[in-house]
This record gives structure tokens, sequence and C-alpha cells, in this order.
């Protein structure tokens, strides 16, 4: 610390001296700083030289929003891209290949018994950790023994119907599950990061130890070499990498306040890619300019309305239909994400899902959800536009978070199109955490719920698996444990239950269809799109990137060679 | 003089009680929660006992008031605690943020008032005249101006279209600069900040040095002064200036003081890694521990400036001298 921070202390003391000798002296300081600003220019001039002439080794510099702490597998903070970046430095198992399908990795083989309760993995040769040790069938072990026993953080929960892991005489790996589990390999296999028995077994209780990133040995492309809080990653290239050495040399990842930061520093050419998406606004923008060029594809991130179920008037099924046939989607991807979206199904399975149901189509209509309304009686008795429900105007808080803008213009979208069906809102912009406060109190929904409509949106792992559609729907909180809106129908429950146990895929893929279908019917919540992803990168300065279908370009994949990729 | 001193000291003791209670009552008071920050990832997806388990390892369980006389303990010990984000030592981030933030604050309130202290003095000397009239004009216009607007205009105009400057942070990112070579590459960083900053507190500045001077200016003993024949010259500086500097001197240690809260705002713009920086990132997260401690140095360094501009009064103003 003492090192890092004498320059600037010493700036400051020099400040200060200033400050003491020329405090009535106007003229000498403004020269004084006349002159800073001179030699400033020169040294702008040097930077420009510099940047075009490193050809030699590749150095990436990639702008995230909002620091992600050490990056060790009990440190990193968001699901995207702090995994994305974890995982630059350790491996799985398995790892999604470019079209989102889990292959092969650390794994030799990877092969699941009939009934999907045992599943059997064999270890590649070659690979090593960062610090030259062989990475052994013994620290998979250890690793999945390791999560399992700490009980907390993403890695234990892919690994609770996990019965036990042991190695058999063929020196395999051999998960033993206490139900059959179809996307084991997804969920488990291509999500955890295997972790050096040597350097981990020492730390007893990694919910509370404090780390620094001398624990950062793994055995990925990239070994991380220095950390800043609130500034920089440096990320070493691992020549030794067992898939072979990465195309770049060195990544240096800028942590950014804001995304308009970021966006700045990319065009100014101060950084080299973008790991959050660009803004629909901005891709026609940041394409038209040399040498950025913008990657887009379609993701599993959605877009939503929660509303309230639990309390009248919407939990009269006729009201939440009328909603979802006010609601015109194709008018929010053309008007808000200016065609950079997806139309959200009704039913909450993006269309490339292979368990898609085709037959739950969006449909837009909104003199028959004006009939469903006249019909349930609830009429605008006073004609000022406004329906009544128990003599009180059916005028509705509907909350949104601040920080995204998108979201404050569907807010504003589709509080007019309600308003078509005689439905009020009071659209309410709060800060985020005021707002997942609101919509998910302590997040944890044996909290309940304060508030009346909300926008919302899930991270893209929940779309990803399928399966995981149940956890939105079901009425107990142990498996419906993200049911925000407080929905609850008994046969709903009863297929997300056979669903959870189901070990046959086709099975599985018909009880996701039928759910879909109720989903759509019931209107649980209002799914409005499913955004694409786009990215800005500089291509003068590397170009491979590769889109991961559903999870966009920030993976290891993007920056090994493309012989080394899945 | 000593009783005074003592009756003063006592109610800055007063002040600072009550402002770092308000310290600990007011986090909690916003709504959210910072459990989102402490467990990380898909905090949603904990399961009801490993919540339990979290809120329990960083007190958040205990009774309100015990985390209050707890605080109060820390406070009193100068244990800020540790962070909920990092783990790591809050006394060792503050120390590690504060040079950074006093870089900019305090560069750009010494240029901003040198330029505001003058223009004012010259905008009152020439009262009503079109040069007074015109800065006046300007200087309210400049104080109306939003402080991240005008950062990224900054930042637009010199770091994106001219290539001039860096538009963020304090260094360049794993540079390996050393020596001279650092100190030029910090203070490239520190420039877009210092001049939005000095920008925006420029005007603040001009406004009390002018309102003092006028005051000033409209005293029968200048009157008397010019009466007597006395230069213009000496008039303004042997007279005029010399007794309007009191609200300015407050003026300026408040504002020294302020610099220790950093700029919020200008900070996030600029993605510096100051102590409005960490305010910031330690408000969306909720990391209480953070934001009191951030909190406290704010409200230590204001009361001190003002118990240092009280002290000051006498020394400048010899009427203020009580016998």
């Amino acid at each position: 610390m003492s090192k890092r921070t004498s320059i600037p202390i010493l700036l400051v003391s020099l400040l200060l001296l200033v400050a003491g000798c020329s405090d009535s002296d106007s003229d000498s300081t403004t020269t004084a700083a006349g002159g800073d600003t001179a030699t400033t220019q020169a040294e702008g001039g040097d930077t420009e030289t510099t940047q075009t002439d490193t050809a030699e080794p590749v150095v990436v510099r990639a702008a995230i929003t909002g620091d992600e702490d050490t990056i060790n597998p009990y440190t990193y903070v968001s699901g995207f891209p702090g995994w994305n970046l974890l995982m630059m430095q350790y491996d799985s198992l398995m790892q999604l290949d470019a079209a989102g399908e889990p292959q092969n990795w650390l794994a030799a083989s990877v092969t699941a018994s009939d009934d999907l309760t045992e599943w059997t993995v064999s270890l590649v040769e070659g690979a090593k950790w960062h610090d030259g040790t062989d990475l052994t069938i013994d620290d998979a072990l250890f690793t999945f023994n390791y999560f399992i026993e700490s009980a907390t953080g993403r890695f234990s929960r892919d690994l609770r119907g996990v019965e036990s892991v042991t190695i058999n005489d063929a020196g395999e790996l051999v998960f033993a599950l206490g139900a059959p589990n179809p996307a084991f390999d997804l969920v488990a296999l291509a999500d955890i990061p295997i972790l050096p028995a040597h350097v981990w077994e020492s730390i007893e209780n990694p919910g509370e130890a404090t780390f620094d990133i001398s624990t950062n040995v793994g055995s990925g492309p990239f070994k991380m070499t220095a950390y800043e809080q609130d500034q920089f990653y440096r990320f070493e290239a691992n020549a030794d990498y067992f898939r072979g050495a990465p195309a770049v040399d060195e990544l240096v990842v800028v942590i950014f306040a804001d995304d308009a930061g970021a966006l700045a520093a990319i065009r100014s050419g101060e950084v080299d890619v973008g790991f959050e998406r660009v803004s629909p606004e901005q891709i026609e923008l940041l394409d038209a300019q040399d040498p950025l060029d913008v990657v887009q594809g379609p993701e599993f991130t959605t877009q939503m309305i929660n509303i309230d179920v639990s309390k009248p008037p919407f939990d009269d099924l006729a009201v939440r239909q009328a909603v979802g046939l006010a609601i015109d989607r194709q008018d929010i991807v053309d008007t808000v994400y200016l065609g950079a979206a997806t139309v959200g199904s009704p039913g909450w399975v993006h269309p490339d899902k292979t368990v898609y149901n085709p037959s739950v189509a969006p449909v837009h209509d909104v003199a028959t959800a004006n009939q469903l309304l006249d019909d349930a009686g609830y009429a605008d008795s006073d004609g000022d536009g406004i329906r009544e429900f128990n003599g009180q105007p059916m005028t509705f808080e509907y909350i949104t978070n601040s920080s995204d803008s998108l979201r404050l213009r569907i807010a504003e979208l589709t509080a007019e199109m309600l308003a078509d069906i005689g439905i009020g809102t009071t659209v309410v912009s709060v800060e985020t955490a005021t707002w997942e406060e609101a919509v998910w109190p302590g997040f944890d929904i044996n909290n309940g719920r304060n508030y009346e409509m909300a926008t919302w949106g899930w991270s893209a792992p929940i779309q990803a698996n399928t399966i995981r559609i149940a956890e939105l729907v079901h009425s107990d909180p142990g498996i419906g444990f993200l049911n925000l809106t407080g929905f609850s129908d008994p046969e709903v429950d009863a297929i997300a239950e056979a669903l959870q146990v189901e070990a046959d895929p086709a099975a599985a893929a018909q009880l996701i269809s039928d759910l879909q279908a109720l989903i759509a019917e019931l209107q649980p919540f209002v799914m409005l799109a499913y955004p694409d992803g786009a990215y800005v990168y500089n291509s003068d300065v590397y170009a491979d990137w590769e889109f991961i279908a559903g999870q966009g370009i920030v993976s290891k994949l993007s920056l090994l060679p493309p012989g080394a990729r899945p | 003089m000593l009783r005074r001193g003592l009756r003063n000291v006592n109610r800055y003791l007063l002040v600072f009680a009550i402002a770092v209670s308000l310290n600990f009552v007011l986090p909690r008071l916003m709504p959210g929660n910072p459990l989102a920050l402490i467990a990380g990832v898909d905090v949603g997806l904990l399961t009801p006992a490993e919540r339990a388990e979290l809120i329990e390892q960083v007190g958040l369980n205990e009774p309100l008031l015990a985390q209050f006389f707890d605080y109060w303990k820390s406070v009193l010990t100068f244990d800020l605690g540790f962070s909920y984000r990092s783990g790591r030592s809050i006394s060792e981030l503050i120390s590690e943020r504060l040079p950074w933030t006093l870089l900019i604050t305090l560069g750009s309130l010494l240029v901003a008032s040198v330029i505001g202290i003058a223009l004012g003095g010259l905008s009152a000397w020439r009262r009503g005249k079109k040069l007074d009239l015109s800065l006046l004009t300007g200087m309210i216009s400049l104080q109306s101006l939003p402080s991240f607007w005008l950062g990224m205009l900054l930042i637009s105009v010199f770091a994106v279209q001219l290539g001039w400057l860096p538009s963020f942070g304090a260094e360049t990112p794993a540079s390996g600069y050393e020596g001279w070579e650092r100190v030029d590459d910090i203070i490239r960083h520190a420039i877009l900040p210092i001049v939005t900053l000095t920008i925006l507190s420029i005007p603040g500045a001009y406004l009390t040095m002018r309102y003092a001077m006028l005051e000033v200016l409209g005293s029968d003993f200048i009157r008397t002064a010019r009466s007597k024949g006395a230069s213009e010259r000496r008039v303004l500086f042997g007279h005029v200036a010399r007794n309007a500097i009191a609200p300015v001197v407050t003026f300026l240690a408040i504002r020294f003081a302020f610099a220790f809260g950093g700029s919020v705002i200008i900070e996030t713009v600029f993605s510096y890694p100051g102590l409005g920086r960490l305010i910031f990132e330690s408000v969306s997260g909720r990391d209480y521990p953070v934001m009191q401690a951030a909190f406290l140095v704010f409200t230590v360094a204001v009361l001190v400036a003002n118990l240092f501009a009280d002290m000051m009064y006498p020394v400048i103003d010899p009427r203020m001298r009580v016998r």
C-alpha cells in the first residue's frame, strides 16, 4: 500500500505547499497550471504512437462496470462478467461451445447412466496448475467435496443433489445423484471451476476468509498478476495451457464506475473491448466508427413485467389475461430495442431453445382485452378513462430501476398500452437497491412483496437451463424460490414437481412444453422480450471474438486460438 | 478567552455526537439490503439456512441497539472495521483512496479559489459596470451546470474527439510506470477531473468574495480612507480586501473540509478511485461499515474545518478578539 499511495500523497503535499506559498499571487499559479497542460499535450501524442506500435505481444484492454473483488470462486461478485473472468483462470470439466452446448474440456469423457443418477468422468492428461504442478483426478475430487462441504456459494448449490463423489478403480470420477438430473453436465460440470487441492486444503472456512490474489492459482489460460480495487486487473497468458497457448498475451480488465465512462474509453481508443452489452441506440454509432466493430446475437436474459398476482384485482385471471393482450411486444422490440431483441414468448422459454413450445405465440388484441375486463365487471363508471374496482380507480404504482434507461422506456411504453384498456399506472423510477427490495425483499420470497407492478428481468442462466422454469412458478417457496409474483396454481405445481424428478429427456421436454402453455394462459408474469447481446471491440487490436449462443463474447474461448476451441 | 474556547469545544463535541449517531441511522433507513453484496452471486438462490448464517457472520442479526453500541465503540477506538464487499480493513481502504481524492479536490480548490477570489474582487470593484454584470451572469450560469454533464462533455471533447487526455482513472492501468513517468501519468489523469471540479467551484468563491467586498465597500471607513486621499490601490488592498477576507476564509475552510468527502459524481464520471467512488460503490451495495466510515471522515473534516475557521477569525480580524 505504502508504495502505491506514496506518489499521490507526495503530489497532494506539493499542492498544499504551492497553496501555502501563493495564496494571493494569482499570476504564478495560473502559469504553472498552464505549463502542465502543455506537457500533457505532448504526452498525449506519445501514448497514441505507443498504442499503434504494440504489434508484438497482443494486449487486450477490456472494460467492465463495477469491481469483482479478487475473482476467486468465493469472491467474484456478478454472474456476468464475474464468473466469466473467474473461468479465464480456472477450467471446468466441461466447457460450453459456440452453440451453448457443454463439451469435454478437462474431462476426456463424460458418461451418464441410463437413469441419469450416475455420472462418470475421466480426466485429460497434461493439464497443469499455474505454479507448475500437475492437475490430477485428486484435485477434481477435492474440489467437488470442498464445495459440497462448504455449503455456501453458487458451486455448492450446483451440487445440491449429489450424494457422493468418488474415484473408481479405473481412476475416474463418479458422481452419485439422489435424483435424476438430465442437466447435470450443463449446471455442474460446465460451471464448477476445478481447484488445486494444495492451495485450498488449508482454507477451512472460505466464506469468511480474506483473500488476496496469491490464492488465484488455476489451470486456465490466464493468470492474474495484479489487482487494484476499483481500478484494474492484469492477467498474463499461461503459455503452458493444456489446449495450447492463448492468442492474447495479456488481458487488462479496467474497472469503470458506469457504462458511459466505459463507452467513452472505447471510443477514445483507451480500451479495446467492452464486456458489458452496448445499448441498442449505440450499436450503429459504434459500428460506424473505425476500427470499432460490433458483434450481435440473441441472448438468454429476459425482460418482463412482474405483477403481484396474489392481490386483487390481479388475482383475477381475466385482468391478467387482459394485461397480456394489451401489450404489443413487437412495438417494444422495435421502439425500445430498435429491433435488437427477440419478441418474448408468453410461455417464458426463448424460441431458440429446443424445448420451446411454438403453439404459445404472443397475441396483441386490445379489443379482446377490453371485452374481457368489461365482461368481468370492471367498468369505467365515471368516464375518466380508468376502470374502477371496488369503487377505487384501477391505478397502480409501476416501479422500475433508474439505472436502466431501457427499462424506464419499457415502463413508459407499456403504461400507455395499459391505458388503452383502462388500467392506469404511475411509473416510479427508483434506485436499484430500492427496486430490488420492493420486488424481492431480502432476496427471499418468504418476506413477501412490496410492489404492485414492476419491470424485472432474469439473468441468462435461468433461461439457459429450461428446467428452472419450475422455480419461477411453483407456489412452495422451497421449489419456486424465484416466484416473485405470488403466483399459485395447483396444476402448474403438479407439473413443476413432476419436471424436477423426470429422468427421461423427452418426457421432461413435454412437461416443459405443457408448463409454457399454462404460463401463457395463466400469466404469472408478463414476458416482454429477450434483448440481444451486442458487444463492441477494436478490430485493430484483436478480432477473433467468439459469440457463444445466449452468453455473449466474454469467455476464455474468445481469447484462445480458434484451433483450441471446442 | 480560554473559557470561551472550551465552550466552543463542548459545542463541537455535541455536534459530533449527533452527526456520528445519524451516520449510523441514515444508511439503515435506506430501503435495500446489504445481503446481495455479502453473498455475492445469485443471492436469491440461497436457502433460508445459508441466508441466516451469512447474516449472523456480519452481525446483522444483532438487535439494532447492540449494533449501535458496537458502532460507537468502533468510532471511539478508531477501529473502522471491515468492508462487507471486499472484507478488507476500512482504514486501509480509506487511506488508499484519500490521497487520490485530495489530489483532485485540493487541486481544484486551489485553482478555483485563486481565480474566484480574483474575479470576485475585480467584479465588486467595478460594481454595476459591464465587466461586473457579464462576470456575474457568467458565474451564475456556470453554477447551474450539472456536474456529470460537464464531466462527460469534457471527456467527449478532450479524450474522445481530440485524444489529448485520458478519459478515466487515476493512472494508466497496469502501465508499470515508475518515478517521473508515473508522476506525469498521474498528472495527466488528474487534469480533466480537476478542470471539471474547478469550473464548478469558481462561482462559489467568486460570489462569496464579491458580496463580502461589496459589503465592505459600502462602509464608512472606506469613505474615510478615500476622503483622506488614499490611493485606490491602497484602499483596495489595505482596507477592502483585508476586511472582506473573513467570510472567504470560512468559505475556503468549509470547501477544504468538503474535499475530504470527495466528489461522488465527478469520481464516478471519471472512474476515479477516490473516496467519492468508494462512497458510490458502498451506497449502491449498502456496504454499511464503509458508508459509515466514509461519512465519519467527512463529518470530522467539516467539524475540524469549522473549528479552524472559528479560531482564525480573531487572527484575521482584530475586532473579533474577545478580551
